[in-house]
């Protein structure tokens, strides 16, 4: 025994060895040596399957596939149990066009092996492969008969019925595998889920229609989350997890995993749904952070009752562990600022404050401090941030010194804050404001304070009214044309919603700024807007009039972007 | 402006020629207004618009002086009020200069490896893509949108209908000649610009009366040559370098994969190609293999090919006699000398396969291959350059366009300006 397997060690690597070298012929385009090498191995050793399948991609190449057929028919003349040469043999008589022959063969295969799946799956793969798709149907239809097993090849069938555009059949066929493979729901639903717009309704209608397994109730419900209806997903999906088993509450975690990626008001709803129904199966410990996570959801679906009501549940749970609780807390309070309940958060804010980490505590106040600021209560918003002196918290007073119309104490602060506080957004925002109040000169404009504090709070019709009012009580040179412009952007943003137009703040600001820096900052956004309305020619000319006329200016190389932009000359982003 | 053109203006100035090399420059800009010189150094600030600025002067009638070698390739010209604003306008730098200065740099000139060159004719430029195409995936019709050069697209049917004539200059870029649409056909079967691509080419062949799409591209390969041989200027880059040459050895043989024309690959095509029939390249093997996006062994760098795909390095342009060869040192004027490298389904040549008479303008030092090279066929001249996109030099098939914006200083896309503005140039005798 052991001289035995000392000598096949041997030889097997050998055979590897000309395979690869084989195998490298061919990558070096040497077809013709490379087909004489597997010939060679071939007349060795009939049934080596490596060496048959390099002819199979070799000879087509050269024109000379018909001269693999003796080889193929000699390999499974050798070893008619393998499937592999079977299949090979079966696949070379239609790609040679010889039907007749594979159909003989086929048959005989099926005889010889009674009960078999595989020389159904290989002869459709077969007469797949020449695009004989209506054959491959029947071989699968005939064999699912001759079987007698209602869901053989529902796997194939369904791929083969995508591939040629039948999605309603294709369906069906899916539903049947899942019913018999329930891990295949996964495959099932990314297979569907290209189906085209016109027959979504039927595809689904076929997965959950009356006499539906619970496995294909859950592939129209994956599916309707795929294609944007989570509602109709969840009252398909809900009847079949109503039981407390183990399989359900794996089905509910992933239908909730799903829901989280459309991110719509929606899906999130649905998403909160499945959570709280997972949590009502599951653990107490893995119920909590389930509650957690479905609180999360229904906030972001903008049901703040549903979520309080969890994390209610949640804080209420003396066996919950701190970081859970900590954790409600934080959510219940931002649900709460979310809501406009912001005297009750301030409150539980105030209760549990020496519990949570001083991130989220931070977090919190600062998430009051802004919703303050939007209802206008700007001193309650400064004692929200408790003395804070974070550069966080100094952007922040920054805004409410801003409002109040404090000027100096806001120059003071925003210089304090830097300029990265926030994220980029509020940073540039920051720097805007800085650009507006840096030439005012007075200490203080409690006028141009009201109109930003009511853009703050989403009046933006209002602010360019205000703003407009501001900078006619400013001298041009000093802050008036400033706050022009920045009126004449609000304004921009609004669009035709806007009252004064954007075009004629931007052209006041233009005539009155003088040598600053705000008329080619003016007419550079006069450009930026005709742009977005599709008048090109006319945002070329101001442009071209900003360059020629402000060369200096730090806003000509953007211009000179707008420019091409305007002019087609480069991509847009 | 033909070559066959500047050669009959040669003969008429043949003797000034010989006389000596400043006599040219009587066809000078002798405006007593005034000069504006466009430094093409580092001082530039904006180096691909500059090149628009000069050929919008010469389409305007004006004559451009190229100062070939003298800060980085400058162009002096006349001032005024209408150059001023467009400069102005694209970030152009310029520096007015007086007589004095003008015979400063004149003196300079004279006494280095430097020259003036006369822009006098804006050349009449093609781009070869299909109707279809947008600007953003082709760097030379980018780097011509972007300078402002105006072109026109020419596709199979404006070529075999003898719609180049009244063309100067040709640019192909990644049209694959051999008909194998880029051997993309097994990479991205199913992707619908591929079947779109498929589609518009197979109508073309129908329609123009060829039996496969690699027939009807062969046959566009050699309207192209013709073109070239009656006087054009020809630019190719990326795949179009090497599967134009392809095509044209293999007017006889079957070069295409099955999927291409239903017929297999020639087994012995290698022996039977024609090289004598090409620009550049001679004894290239084919890639018969159709699942390698790879055409031949031509290419240096193999991007496709895994097995003998090479990294990325840096080429390097060569100096070249200003005075005794104007055309080559035109080519190759730049403010960098050494270029970061950048592939494309045909990033370089290997020196191997390059014809004799072949001028290399760049290469790798140290590399078996070479970047961008030059040469002469009857009355017209051809340029081939490796590579896709000089500032994207991973390029992937969807990758967002490049914004040339943000590159306006791009050596590599220079090089590209730089073949469109030199068939411009008044000719003298070449003595490469």
């Amino acid at each position: 025994m052991l001289s035995i397997a000392l000598w096949l060690v041997p030889f097997s690597g050998a055979r590897a060895q000309v395979i690869g070298e084989g195998f490298e012929l061919e990558r070096s385009g040497q077809g013709e040596k490379a087909a004489e090498l597997y010939f060679a191995t071939l007349r060795a050793d009939p049934t080596n399957l490596p060496a048959l399948l390099g002819l199979e991609r070799v000879l087509p190449l050269l024109n000379r596939l018909p001269e693999m057929l003796p080889y193929a028919q000699r390999a499974v003349a050798a070893d008619s149990t393998r499937t592999d040469l079977q299949a090979l043999l079966l696949r070379l008589y239609l790609i040679l066009n010889e039907p007749d022959s594979a159909r003989a063969m086929a048959r005989r295969w099926t005889q010889a092996r009674p009960g078999d799946e595989a020389p159904y799956r290989e002869w459709a793969i077969a007469l797949e492969d020449v695009a004989a798709y209506d054959a491959a149907r029947e071989v699968l239809l005939d064999g699912r008969q001759a079987l007698r097993r209602p869901a053989a090849f529902a796997i194939e069938l369904g791929e083969l019925y995508i591939r040629i555009g039948q999605w309603v059949p294709a369906a069906k066929e899916w539903g049947l595998a899942v019913t018999a493979l329930p891990a295949q729901i996964p495959n099932a639903a990314a297979q569907l889920s290209e189906a085209p717009q016109e027959t979504r309704g039927k595809i689904t209608d076929a997965l959950a229609s009356g006499s539906a397994s619970l496995e294909s109730r859950r592939v129209a419900a994956e599916l309707l989350l795929e294609w944007g209806d989570p509602a109709r997903a969840w009252e398909i999906f809900a009847p079949t997890a109503a039981s407390h088993t183990p399989e359900n509450a794996y089905a509910l975690h992933r239908f909730a995993d799903l829901a989280a990626a459309p991110g719509t008001p929606a899906a999130w709803q649905v998403r909160g749904q499945a959570l709280v129904r997972f949590a009502e199966i599951v653990p107490v410990q893995l119920a909590i952070r389930a509650r957690s996570d479905a609180a999360r959801a229904f906030l972001e679906a903008g049901d703040a009752a549903s979520a309080r009501a969890q994390l209610e549940y949640v804080a209420a749970d003396s066996t919950a562990p701190s970081d859970a609780q900590d954790l409600a807390q934080a959510t219940l309070i931002g649900a709460l600022i979310k809501q406009g309940q912001l005297d009750s958060a301030a409150l539980r804010l105030a209760h549990v404050a020496h519990d949570l980490p001083d991130s989220t505590r931070s977090a919190l106040r600062f998430e009051l401090a802004r919703a303050r600021i939007r209802q206008g209560q700007l001193a309650l918003a400064e004692s929200a941030l408790a003395n804070d002196s974070s550069v966080a918290a100094l952007a922040l007073y920054s805004r409410i010194a801003l409002y109040q119309g404090d000027l100096a104490r806001a120059r003071s602060l925003i210089r304090q804050a830097g300029p990265y506080t926030g994220d980029r957004h509020e940073a540039t925002e920051r720097a805007a404001l800085l650009a507006l109040i840096a030439r005012i000169p007075d200490a203080r404009a409690p006028e141009l304070g009201s109109a930003l504090l009511e853009l703050a709070q989403g009046d933006s019709s209002g602010a360019v009214k205000a703003l407009k009012s501001a900078a006619d009580h400013l001298p041009p040179e000093a802050g008036g044309a400033e706050a022009l412009l920045f009126a004449g952007r609000v304004a921009a943003q609004l669009g035709d919603k806007s009252r004064t137009p954007a075009a004629s703040l931007f052209e006041e600001a233009m005539k009155r700024g003088g040598q600053g820096s705000a008329p080619p900052a003016a007419e550079l956004a006069w450009a930026e807007l005709l742009i977005r309305q599709g008048k090109n020619p006319e945002a070329i000319q101001h442009l071209e009039h900003l360059i020629l006329t402000y060369p200096g200016s730090a806003v000509v190389p953007e211009a000179r972007r707008q420019l091409e932009l305007a002019k087609g000359a480069i991509p847009k982003s | 402006m033909k070559r066959r053109d500047f050669v009959e203006r040669l003969s008429r100035v043949a003797a000034a020629v010989v006389l000596g090399p400043g006599v040219h420059r009587s066809a000078r800009p002798t405006s007593l207004a005034g000069q504006l010189l466009i430094p093409m150094d580092d001082a530039q600030g904006n180096h691909l618009k500059a090149y628009g600025v000069a050929y919008r002067v010469v389409q305007a009638g004006q004559t451009v002086e190229w100062l070939i070698n003298y800060r980085g390739g400058s162009f002096l010209l006349n001032d005024g009020d209408a150059v001023r604003r467009e400069a102005a306008l694209a970030g152009v730098q310029f520096t007015p200069v007086g007589p004095e200065n003008v015979s400063a740099i004149r003196g300079e000139i004279e006494g280095t490896n430097a020259d003036s060159v006369t822009l006098e004719k804006a050349p009449k430029v093609a781009v070869y893509v299909p109707p279809n195409a947008l600007p953003w995936d082709d760097a030379v019709t980018m780097a011509l949108q972007y300078a402002g050069i105006p072109f026109q697209k020419v596709w199979d049917h404006e070529v075999l209908g003898g719609g180049l004539a009244g063309c100067d200059w040709l640019h192909l870029h990644h049209e694959d000649f051999t008909g194998q649409y880029s051997k993309f056909y097994l990479i991205y079967g199913g992707e619908p610009w591929l079947a779109e691509m498929v589609r518009m080419n197979t109508q073309a062949a129908h329609q123009l009366g060829f039996a496969t799409v690699p027939d009807l591209k062969k046959a566009v390969a050699r309207g192209i040559r013709e073109f070239v041989r009656n006087g054009g200027f020809l630019f190719a880059m990326c795949t179009a370098t090497e599967t134009i040459d392809l095509a044209l050895a293999a007017e006889h043989v079957d070069i295409a994969a099955a999927f291409a024309d239903g017929t297999p690959v020639d087994p012995n095509a290698d022996e039977k190609l024609d090289w004598s029939q090409t620009f550049a390249f001679t004894g290239g093997h084919i890639e018969p293999n159709p699942q390698i996006a790879s055409f031949s062994d031509i290419d240096g760098h193999q991007v496709n090919n895994p097995g003998r795909r090479q990294p990325l390095g840096a080429f390097k342009l060569f100096n070249f006699s200003a005075k005794i060869d104007p055309v080559p040192t035109m080519l190759v004027q730049n403010h960098r000398q050494i270029i970061p490298d950048f592939y494309g389904l045909t990033s370089s040549f290997l020196r191997t396969r390059l014809k004799p008479s072949v001028i290399v303008l760049a290469d790798e030092e140290g590399a078996p291959w070479v970047k961008y090279i030059h040469g002469d066929l009857g009355n017209g001249t051809w340029t081939f350059f490796g590579g896709h996109d000089p500032e994207d030099p991973q390029h992937q098939i969807g990758d967002p366009p490049t914004d040339l914006s943000l590159h306006p200083h791009s050596p590599g896309y220079r090089l590209i300006l730089n073949n469109v503005l030199f068939p411009a140039a008044k000719k003298r005798e070449l003595k490469t």
